[in-house]
């Protein structure tokens, strides 16, 4: 169900060129504002739908199989981890959903470098970072050398 | 000389009326260039068809006094204060040339029809207004124009890269450049080339105006019309959009 | 871009770049930062890691958690699914090396602010199956994102990779990588002591059910390239089980996964007329591969062939009766969050055609072949193990490395290493960060060397479709058609019937024989030197013409490792009909290919599988 931009929302802000994992949300020439130039390398990710701050973009199921009719809106909030979908069928019927998105806050990720560094035994061993701590079991499994060299 | 009203002292070439005739023209051309938009898009149809959906499908039915409100907050936010823009720059650069270009054809209005002659001295705030007004469309304009137009900000192209959504933008620009180019030639006292330069801000003042029916001037009825109707539809019910949520589920 | 164009030459020089900013290419930034304190690591991606790659919607579930904590799952436990699955070949040692660590990257995960449902009464995660937990999984991919910005060094985005660049001092040894801006068009050389190449695996190689816009709707992303492969073979990279093609049994259309429908919510599949076809047609399917025929759960693959032989025995639709199992809103919830999250255009097939899962059954099909590593089949590079579980002839020094020299991978790039999926292919790209780490670590002081005349010489190919258009097309008045250059479009069409035609494809019910497999050679070979003469108007296209060289590639090394596999040996992913048995005897091995680059030849060998748990 590919994309598509209502005139009467989008600002052309850029939003959605930029989060377009297939690069197929542009500017028009002649209004300077966004819309779907190859909807046959739409996948219906929806990133760009959740994206836009003017909510300006929405999806026509694909024509090849979704008669018209239905739509299927988003509302992302971010800060509340948050997020809304409204389906409305065909034949009228509305379903609407809730679900989380995140518990912790953006930007709230400890970077790698802030722990502490390892030391020379963990570094020429296979633990990985945080570990064995982040496994919740004592050791990391391997397998005994006989059956290592078992072949 | 940024006191002065550079209008009166083109009385040597034209008289006030010619002047007065001309701008009543150009306003002219926007109305009549928006109306033919409109008819030629089926826009107004479109955006009637849009109202007439919106009220059948409205789970709450709005009274005279909510669609007051809701148009006095549209006039308030999304055009007094450029609201709807998210970006900042944006909104900022937007500002200065809305209100730079009111200032300045404001201005420019009151000095033609109230001081045309040189014998009737014009208040110097006039003047400086005119000139404060033509310098905030620039400044918004040429940074919108080399840094923040969407194609070049985020799509790589060079700003010198023109298409049909720059025609706006441009005739602007090179209008308002030219006007004062033209105040600062003039004072020079050459009148030859106050006549060259004062062709070009014709030749360019014209062009905005008159391509209103292929440039991105009539989107300042557009906008405030689609602002309105966005609000109508999130207060009367009848957006699909899924309404916010009341939870948090972020731990802080 | 204009012929006389401002193009500049941009280059990057770095400890450790990564190729691709996906699952696998997060997993391995963040690692390589842990263990590389003061290292330069670079992550570029072809779109923004924001949203990039397979995970772009999000998941509902993550489907590689053994749950060691609980005693739920042990490593082993986890090689002998992924065993059974694939019908007995897997690099076990790879299999095992990821079960072993994934516990803690999903660990982290949920510490990172990911939310994982949680069983009610146990307090455990939620399974959806023995495997698999479920989560709320829609900014799963941005959450990850925030992790790899956290410790690259630099990140960049909307950069295509086209090419991997070879040390010109020493012998197949990774210097590096080059490719072009898709905004400005800015030629960018990277240069590298290691390189961890973690791209996507391919989609569009075959024919899609669908034919228009819905082409669109593939079932693996169609931004999945087949760069991890299309970079490392033409460089001679070691590949193996690139016969192991994937086909999905998913929601018409839409393709909405079934997982959660199948294992959490308990539904069934029926023929059109609500029998329940897959018991009946065990016996059949034992003739067919003996005792792999009885494992339990039952191979996908055999899953697979039951529901295709139903349909071609005129049962068909096939449908998930999902009526029989929604009967309390948090079910329903389930239901539709389970799309919501990972797939969102099968809702909309649902709200389009007026199906209530409460009320109706849905259609189910077999999807169009992909090649990938990291899901039910494992394509890839043939990669070295852990040092401390792999046999001595599958690893020589680091863990992830290639057969050419500091050139490592991780998810759908590294074949052998089935079932990881997200949360193990980010695991994967770990153990890669680790070891280029290592391996850096080691060289210190031996930095590879680019050669010039190589940079020149790729600079021209890569932007050779932008002049190809501009010159041709004064030719012709206007439209698409120009005798003299193929737009990246037509070319990918052209790719994807030879493949559906002649490679085992939806049209032929995957089956491929010795001579079709030999017509598809013929005419990929028209159609790889066909790829000189792309034209590519903008720089939107010019990604879309390598995007296309990738997967012609690709499919090449397909449609070679499938006439050298001569047995059935996953009957409902793809058939030899010259060859319809499994055939333990000669073919429970992997099979490998390596291109030589000096001669354009083609070789392809066995390698032993070996189990090394019982």
């Amino acid at each position: 169900m590919p994309t598509f931009v209502y005139m009467t929302r989008c600002d052309g802000c850029g939003e959605c060129v930029d989060i377009c994992p297939s690069d197929i949300m542009h500017i028009d020439r002649t209004y300077r504002r966004a819309y779907n130039i190859e909807p046959n390398f739409c996948w219906e990710c929806y990133s760009c739908v959740k994206a836009c701050p003017q909510q300006a973009i929405d999806v026509r199921g694909y024509a090849d199989f979704a008669p018209l009719g239905h739509s299927v809106r988003v509302l992302r909030e971010e800060e509340k981890g948050m997020i809304s979908w409204k389906i409305k069928y065909r034949d009228g019927r509305i379903k609407e959903f809730r679900f989380p998105i995140r518990t912790t806050p953006w930007g709230s990720i400890r970077p790698p470098a802030d722990y502490s560094a390892p030391d020379a035994t963990s570094f020429e061993s296979s633990l990985l970072a945080h570990e064995p701590e982040a496994l919740k079991v004592d050791t990391l499994p391997t397998l005994p050398p006989s059956l290592k060299n078992k072949v | 000389m940024f006191t002065s009203n550079p209008f009166a002292d083109l009385t040597i070439f034209f008289s006030p009326l010619v002047m007065q005739v001309y701008i009543v023209l150009m306003i002219l051309l926007v109305a009549i260039g928006t109306l033919f938009d409109m008819l030629h898009k089926g826009s107004a149809r479109f955006f009637v068809r849009q109202w007439r959906r919106s009220r059948a499908t409205a789970a709450r039915p709005l009274s005279g006094m909510d669609s007051a409100f809701l148009a006095a907050g549209t006039l308030l936010k999304e055009v007094a204060t450029s609201g709807e823009f998210c970006n900042l720059k944006r909104r900022i650069s937007h500002l200065l040339m809305f209100y730079g270009f009111l200032f300045y054809l404001i201005t420019t209005i009151v000095m033609v029809f109230v001081y045309p002659l040189p014998a009737t001295p014009t208040p110097a705030f006039l003047p400086v207004l005119w000139n404060i007004g033509a310098l905030m469309v620039l400044t918004g304009g040429y940074w919108f124009f080399f840094f923040l137009r969407v194609d070049v900000a985020k799509e790589g192209h060079s700003p010198f890269r023109l298409v049909q959504a720059d025609l706006f933008i441009v005739s602007l620009l090179v209008s308002v450049s030219f006007a004062l180019i033209w105040e600062l030639v003039q004072t020079t006292g050459s009148l030859t080339a106050t006549q060259i330069v004062f062709g070009i801000y014709m030749l360019f003042t014209t062009l905005l105006f008159g391509s209103v029916p292929w440039s991105k001037f009539a989107h300042m009825f557009y906008k405030p019309a689609a602002a309105y109707q966005k609000r109508v539809e999130q207060a009367n019910g009848s957006s699909n959009l899924p309404t916010p949520a009341d939870v948090n589920h972020i731990v802080r | 871009m204009a012929l006389f164009s401002s193009r500049k030459t941009r280059f990057v020089d770095s400890d450790i770049l990564i190729i691709g900013g996906g699952f696998g290419g997060c997993g391995a930034t963040y690692e390589s930062r842990f263990w590389g304190r003061n290292l330069k690591i670079v992550l570029v991606e072809k779109a923004n890691i924001e949203r990039s790659g397979a995970v772009a919607h999000g998941l509902s579930a993550i489907n590689c958690y053994m749950g060691m904590q609980w005693g739920e799952n042990q490593p082993e436990d986890h090689v002998r699914y992924a065993r059974n699955d694939l019908m007995g070949l897997v690099r076990e040692d790879l299999v095992f090396d990821i079960a072993r660590h994934v516990d803690a990257t999903v660990h982290k995960f949920e510490e990172w602010g990911l939310p994982i449902m949680k069983n009610q009464e146990t307090g455990r995660y939620l399974r959806e199956g023995r495997w698999q937990i479920m989560i709320h999984g829609e900014s799963y991919k941005p959450i990850i994102a925030e992790a790899a910005r956290k410790s690259a060094s630099e990140v960049y985005n909307r950069i295509m990779v086209t090419h991997l660049l070879m040390d010109k001092t020493r012998p197949n040894r990774v210097a590096g990588a080059v490719g072009f801006s898709v905004r400005d068009g800015n030629y960018y050389v990277f240069r590298a002591k290691a390189v961890i190449v973690a791209a996507g695996g391919a989609s569009h190689i075959y024919k899609a059910r669908s034919i228009g816009e819905g082409v669109g709707r593939t079932w693996y992303a169609p931004w999945s390239s087949a760069s991890a492969y299309g970079l490392l073979i033409p460089v001679g990279a070691k590949m193996t089980q690139m016969e192991n093609k994937i086909v999905l049994a998913r929601f018409k259309d839409g393709y909405g996964p079934v997982g959660a429908w199948f294992l959490l919510l308990k539904a069934y599949a029926t023929n059109a007329y609500g029998e329940r076809y897959e018991d009946a047609r065990f016996e059949e399917i034992k003739a067919l591969v003996g005792a792999y025929a009885e494992q339990q759960p039952v191979p996908t693959c055999l899953r697979n062939h039951a529901m295709l032989e139903e349909i071609k025995a005129g049962r068909g639709p096939i449908y998930m009766q999902t009526q029989e199992v929604l009967d309390s809103r948090e079910k329903e919830e389930i239901g539709w969050e389970d799309f919501l999250d990972m797939t969102i255009g099968q809702a909309v097939v649902w709200a389009s055609q007026n199906i209530d899962p409460r009320e109706r059954p849905s259609e189910l099909i077999t999807s169009e072949p992909y090649i990938m590593g990291s899901h039910a089949t494992c394509s890839g590079a043939w990669a070295s193990g852990p040092e401390d579980c792999a046999p001595s002839d599958y690893q020589w020094g680091y863990n992830r490395m290639m057969s050419i020299d500091g050139l490592f991978g991780a998810g759908d790039t590294i074949g052998g290493s089935a079932h990881k999926f997200s949360s193990g292919s980010f695991t994967e790209g770990r153990i890669a960060g680790k070891s280029a780490v290592k391996y850096v670590m080691d060289q210190a002081g031996a930095a590879p060397q680019v050669d010039e005349a190589e940079i020149k010489r790729l600079e021209e190919s890569i932007f050779k479709p932008l002049e190809n258009y501009a010159v041709d097309r004064n030719e012709i008045v206007a439209g698409t058609v120009s005798p003299s250059y193929l737009a990246p479009l037509q070319g990918l069409q052209r790719l994807e019937k030879i493949m559906d035609e002649y490679a085992g494809g939806i049209s032929t019910f995957y089956v491929a024989n010795e001579p079709m497999l030999k017509r598809g050679l013929e005419l990929l070979t028209m159609l790889k030197e066909d790829l000189d003469h792309l034209g590519a108007e903008d720089l939107h296209q010019l990604q879309r013409a390598w995007e296309l060289n990738h997967r012609v590639w690709t499919a090449e090394s397909v449609t070679r490792h499938t006439l050298y596999r001569q047995e059935t040996r996953w009957p409902g992913y793809y058939y030899r009909a010259d060859f319809p048995k499994l055939d333990d005897t000669e073919w429970h091995v992997f099979t490998a290919s390596q291109y030589d680059p000096k001669s354009g030849e083609w070789h392809l060998s066995k390698l032993p599988v070996h189990h090394i748990i019982d």
